[in-house]
């Protein structure tokens, strides 16, 4: 695995994030750190505020967020998740845990006669089994149209209302709807074909 | 075992971007874990969002935000670890169930009781295990909101087909349900649900009032 960066191969030249975080895991490798903060910290926060936290809120995630990639770096399996979909899982899940601690304390505050409350449970995500490999996911998601892909994220990771979509990308809201539905089927049926 | 009803992929869509309500998280969480075809679809989500993440215009983060999480890491190199230890000593409930604090088993009617699962209070579902006896017909009933269940043990049967162990049911206010319980065992279902159950009948007027928690 080798680096691309800054060895001119023009704006599509793609870092090796998974490199960097064997690096960090390997021997704390601190330079390594740096790139991924520099690139991934930014990016948390602006899609946390685009999902709905506010900026104290999305700078915490995205602060927290690097501080776990540091220590879990050892747990990222390259073979079963891409680096930028872990580092997502990890941000997704403080965010979680975030609104969570805020409906409680909220809670709390509302009515202080309530007993005291255990630790906020785990993500309940946080036992699903990997089980294929990220090669075989990534090559099930290519197959989507740019189309396909570009709805799903809008929709579901960006958190876009469907008329806001429609006029993102000027199409009518009946098409969105629809061209989310049959993304949905299709990447099902991609999927199932692989297994 | 042989899962054949899964969450609709709007759902799997929304855990993987971790957009769902507490109860819902819970209930397709579990299935999850137990289901590979959903587990892949919902990677492939996770996959797509990590592609959405790298591309995403940055905002300015604070200007000191790399030193202080680097001196937060100097300082504390090792530490939040120890996950809290499971309260419940349910040996035979799924894993991620274990980290939650579940209460004392009510009884709402002959062959029927739950245990509820004490959430964070940030959604407005609540979320509970359903016990039912074998051979029983459940009550007839409908929903003012959405449920869903999962089967964790045991079956039941309705209109839409036979959900067993790792099952999903997806119900909402258009749907009339009237499962029955499979003979081989109780059926022991986690239940996430908004709105109340509205019983249908005599004895669902009687103890109407127990299931609305
Ligand atoms: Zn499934």
């Amino acid at each position: 695995m080798r680096l691309f960066i800054g060895a001119s191969k023009g704006p599509k030249a793609k870092v090796d994030w998974a490199d960097l975080i064997g690096r960090v895991a390997s021997h704390g490798d601190r330079a390594a750190f740096k790139r991924l903060f520099e690139h991934f910290a930014p990016r948390i926060k602006g899609l946390m505020q685009r999902a709905g936290c506010s900026s104290d809120e999305a700078e915490e995630i995205a602060q927290n967020a690097m501080i776990a990639v540091w220590r879990k770096a050892s747990l990222f399996d390259p073979a079963t998740a891409g680096a930028a979909a872990w580092i997502f899982t990890i941000a997704r899940n403080l965010r979680i845990d975030l609104f969570r601690r805020r409906a409680r304390a909220d809670r709390l505050r509302a009515d202080s006669e309530l007993p005291d409350a255990p630790d906020p449970a785990e993500p309940a995500d946080a036992a699903i089994s990997r089980v294929q490999d990220a090669a075989r996911i990534e090559a099930a998601i290519k197959q989507l149209s740019t189309e396909q892909s570009m709805v799903v994220r809008l929709s579901f990771i960006e958190e876009r209302t469907h008329p806001e979509i429609a006029s993102l990308l000027g199409i009518p809201l009946g098409t969105v709807k629809s061209r989310i539905r049959l993304a949905m089927n299709r990447l099902r049926d991609i999927l199932d074909e692989e297994a | 075992m042989t899962i054949s009803h899964h969450p609709p992929e709007d759902l799997l869509a929304d855990f993987a971007a971790g957009k769902l309500e507490e109860a819902h998280q819970l209930v397709v969480g579990v299935h999850v874990a137990g289901c590979t075809r959903c587990a892949r679809f919902v990677q492939a989500i996770e996959q797509l969002a990590g592609a959405t993440l790298e591309d995403f215009e940055p905002v300015p983060i604070a200007p000191d935000a790399f030193d202080r999480v680097m001196s937060r890491i100097d300082n504390s190199p090792e530490d939040e670890a120890a996950p809290p230890p499971a309260s419940a000593t349910d040996h035979d409930l799924p894993p991620a169930l274990r980290k939650y604090r579940i209460g004392k088993r009510r009884r709402i009617a002959p062959g029927l009781s739950m245990r509820p699962i004490e959430l964070s209070g940030s959604g407005k579902a609540r979320a509970f295990l359903l016990r039912s006896a074998p051979g029983s017909r459940m009550l007839e009933h409908t929903h003012t909101g959405t449920e869903l269940t999962l089967v964790l043990e045991g079956s039941f049967s309705h209109e839409g087909g036979r959900f067993g162990p790792g099952d999903f049911d997806y119900g909402d206010d258009e749907i009339e349900h009237r499962p029955v319980v499979g003979d081989e065992g109780p059926c022991v279902c986690l239940v996430a649900m908004t709105g109340d159950l509205r019983m249908n009948g005599f004895l669902g007027r009687l103890i109407g009032p127990f299931v609305r928690l």
